[in-house]
């Protein structure tokens, strides 16, 4: 690496980095650095966790008090297009009887990710699931719990698919099952996490570029691509979980 | 292994987010869920109710509509078969009064006969007798007091008996 290009990415480390500093306001600690006694957390994914969890709250609590059969307000009828879109695609990859019983926990994926995913676009704030500590516990839990529900459904006999079609594919067929929940968990982080980075790098990018490419249009173009990302990718979770139960639960394998 | 886990920067703060995820979880499935399911069961069974009624009530209607129909007509024919019975009950009642004049006039020309017949007799006896009573006196006046009155009478009633065959 020439050193004109080791000087270039050191500038804009230290472009990100200032930016960093600049928008932390709220001056929270850096990753890893607090620790109540039981190892060390990133306190402001856990904060930012739970400010979408009081958001998630608020929206479907104010959504659901006083419903009305006849005449849905706006939140109500929001809420429930959403519950019935996210039940028809359970319906059509599970069958009615399981979506009905895993219904709550694809709703609550989705209201929580997509709430997760739009709460790091606000300046200052993050998106929790922009740390790979969120989405990898989420996936960890979908693939146990897809285990779990292959084992209800199915008895020993889910056994039967590691070492299908023939024993010598009982390593291949392990991976395949541990790389659902890496693949399932990093994807929501890379998408969300790169998109927080341009976000940063473009408002480190407006004092140089203002002049040149019109300053903050790329920024809003890509913040409203981000909204977009996010959306996307909490469906995309949600539809790999109901994939991934109905893979584990399907009654032929 | 925890080499792997520091560089992707994992850490304890995975639990804390499973235990916040499935605090949330657990949260919405007993405030949130309940009341979405609820509401959507009873917006499909008041649906379903409505177009089941809507259905009957239709289904009513054309019910209606038939025995509407339907009495019409009837009420059309009974109009039609009373109207044919007045003319027919007309044109018989017409048919008696004639029938009747003509028993009437008959009757009253055969009376008229009758009467017609009765007067004649009547003026052909009293005529008998005038014809007798003049020629009593004719004969009288001519022949004599010779001849009696009791055979003068004899012989005028063989006369007007001569007489009487003849046609008149």
């Amino acid at each position: 690496m020439s050193a004109a290009a080791e000087g270039h990415e050191a500038q804009s480390q230290d472009i990100l980095a200032k930016v960093h500093h600049d928008l932390n306001v709220w001056n929270f600690p850096d990753n890893g650095d607090v620790d109540f006694g039981f190892g060390p957390i990133n306190l402001k994914t856990i904060v930012m966790t739970w400010i979408a969890m009081i958001l998630v709250i608020i929206f479907t609590v104010s959504a659901t008090r006083n419903m009305q059969l006849k005449r849905p307000g706006k939140l109500q009828l929001m809420v429930e297009e959403v519950f019935l879109f996210l039940r028809g695609l359970a319906v059509e990859n599970l069958g009615t009887k399981k979506a009905n019983s895993m219904m709550f926990l694809v709703f609550s994926l989705f209201i929580y990710l997509l709430f997760s995913n739009l709460l790091g676009l606000v300046p200052t704030m993050m998106s929790p699931t922009a740390d790979v500590n969120t989405t990898l516990g989420m996936s960890i839990s979908v693939f146990i719990l897809a285990q779990v529900l292959g084992l209800y459904y199915k008895g020993l006999g889910y056994f039967k698919h590691f070492v299908q079609p023939f024993v010598f594919f009982l390593p291949i067929n392990i991976v395949e099952e541990l790389s659902k929940p890496l693949t399932h968990g990093f994807r929501i982080f890379g998408n969300i996490y790169a998109g927080e980075v341009l976000i940063a790098v473009l408002l480190g990018l407006i004092p140089i570029t203002a002049t040149i490419f019109g300053g903050f249009i790329a920024s809003v173009v890509w913040l409203s691509f981000s909204i977009f990302v996010g959306f996307v990718q909490a469906f995309i979770f949600t539809m790999l979980t109901i994939v991934y139960i109905s893979m584990s639960s399907a009654e032929s394998h | 292994m925890g080499g792997i886990l520091d560089s992707l920067g994992i850490n304890q703060t995975l639990v804390a987010q499973v235990f916040n995820f499935v605090l949330l979880l657990i949260f919405l499935r007993i405030v949130v869920y309940p009341h979405i399911v609820r509401m959507l069961d009873e917006r499909q069974k008041y649906i379903e109710n409505t177009v089941n009624a809507a259905e009957e009530e239709r289904k009513q209607a054309e019910d209606l509509r038939q025995q509407y129909l339907a009495e019409m007509q009837k009420s059309k024919d009974e109009a039609r078969d009373i109207i044919q019975k007045a003319s027919k009950a007309g044109e018989e009642q017409a048919r008696e009064i004639i029938e009747a004049a003509k028993a009437e006039s008959n009757r009253i020309k055969e009376s008229a006969l009758e009467d017609i017949n009765r007067e004649k007799e009547k003026a052909v006896s009293e005529l008998r007798e005038q014809v007798a009573t003049l020629s009593i006196l004719v004969a009288s006046k001519i022949v004599n007091e010779k001849i009696t009155a009791d055979i003068q009478r004899g012989m005028i009633d063989e006369f007007i008996k001569e007489a009487g065959d003849l046609p008149c």
